[in-house]
């Protein structure tokens, strides 16, 4: 069956077998733990109020400096195209707490033993590891009704994450820079959601040098769509193409 | 991903064959002394030598006979491989850290290459060439028409979510 729920300024759309609906409800409370601690839409927010300065980083709970810590790995690990603060300083984990929120969702299923199923939150996807492959579209940034492509989740590629600016705008920073991203859209599968969602953003943020540097060093696919609508694929993504 | 990987190192140990037979890196024997390989590509474990001037040992006479070895000479010289037996190369220093192969020689052609070093500083093992290249939209058109049961996009807002096709395949229960 499918469900859908509003979280995290999106929507959720979650797959699960009949029978298994009683999940849904520790789920919806791991994503609002998450959009309670760390949205900074909302001014009573731990982040927020750390941002506001009201709250010390050295008061903050263990969870948010483990989600700050995670992302300050990634700016290390990707030089900087992945980035946990704005341009003026605050805090902003927006770029990994929506793929924490997905992958603590998932292990939670996991857990209790669920055989089959998706997580979908805004467009970052994560597959069950034992539910057999499923076909996955990746829209086509150019028109939101129709796909660019389709590829087969499963195996070692159980993620899949999307980031650019034909939704929300130009909302990733890239390292103060004001020239126009050169992808428009960056698509990016990988063993886990963290890892594709962190890496699109930072491919999106640090065009063709982070593209190149990224799929050098982790074992990820990705399709990038660049400004003039021209594509660029890994081989792996081209052989993982759905067909029917 | 896991033939990607073998197929990446096999690239690698050749590709580092070849610069250091282009740089004129030595291989160095067990015994000290050292030799410029005929190394040529690598493919699925048979082997071409090429073959050029000045890169044989003048010591050596076991002429490639194997029917892998399609060794072509660009001089005069004398179409000779090295003796047979196991070689380890220099180690050079990549962007990936240090990479050293060991190859195996039998029948004057290269029978095996084993990578020694093929980690990064974090002993990671490591992939040497993943890149995006440039396809077309005709390479990827006929996936288009695939029944999906999620699509993935930049973040949408709720509102943009109910124009997507999420929300169409949502509606119908997907599968």
């Amino acid at each position: 069956m499918r469900y859908t729920l509003e979280t995290m300024g999106t929507v959720a759309s979650i797959e699960l077998p009949d029978g298994w609906e009683a999940e849904l409800r520790p789920m919806r409370a791991i994503f609002d733990e998450i959009e309670q601690r760390f949205s900074l839409y909302r001014p009573e927010s731990e982040l927020s109020r750390i941002a506001s300065g009201q709250l010390s980083l050295s008061a903050a709970s263990d969870e948010l400096l483990a989600s700050y810590a995670r992302a300050l790995e990634w700016r290390s690990s990707t030089g900087g195209s992945f980035s946990p603060h704005r341009p003026d300083g605050v805090i902003d984990l927006n770029g990994i707490v929506k793929a924490e929120a997905i992958e603590r969702a998932g292990k939670h299923l996991q857990t209790v033993g669920c055989p089959s199923w998706s997580i979908n939150v805004g467009g970052d996807i994560l597959i069950s590891p034992t539910g057999g492959a499923q076909p996955t579209g990746i829209v086509d940034p150019a028109d939101s009704s129709a796909l660019l492509c389709a590829i087969t989740l499963g195996g070692s590629l159980l993620a899949l994450a999307t980031s650019g600016s034909a939704h929300r705008g130009d909302h990733i920073w890239r390292g103060g820079s004001t020239a126009p991203p050169q992808f428009i859209q960056v698509s990016v599968a990988a063993a886990d959601i963290v890892t594709a969602d962190v890496l699109a953003t930072a491919i999106v943020a640090g065009g063709r040098d982070a593209l190149d540097d990224i799929t050098d060093r982790w074992d990820v696919d990705v399709i990038t769509v660049d400004r003039a609508g021209a594509l660029r694929t890994t081989q792996g993504l081209l052989r993982s193409l759905a067909t029917r | 991903m896991r033939t990607r990987a073998i197929l990446g190192s096999i690239l690698a140990s050749a590709s580092v064959l070849i610069v250091g037979y282009q740089a004129g890196t030595a291989v160095t024997t067990a015994n000290g002394s050292s030799l410029t390989l005929p190394v040529g590509e690598v493919t699925n474990g048979s082997t071409s030598g090429s073959t050029s001037s000045g890169a044989t040992t003048p010591e050596t006479s076991t002429a490639p006979t194997t029917s892998t070895n399609t060794g072509t000479e660009t001089s005069g010289t004398v179409a000779s491989g090295p003796a047979d037996g196991t070689y380890t190369g220099s180690s050079i220093n990549t962007r990936f850290g240090a990479v050293q192969v060991q190859l195996t020689i039998a029948g004057g052609s290269i029978s095996e290459v084993t990578a020694l070093h093929l980690t990064d500083e974090d002993g990671r093992s490591i992939q040497i060439s993943n890149r995006a290249a440039p396809v077309l939209r005709s390479e990827i058109i006929a996936s288009q028409s695939t029944a999906v049961s999620n699509v993935s996009g930049a973040t949408y807002t709720t509102q943009a979510y109910l124009a997507s096709v999420q929300s169409a395949l949502d509606q119908a229960g997907a599968s």
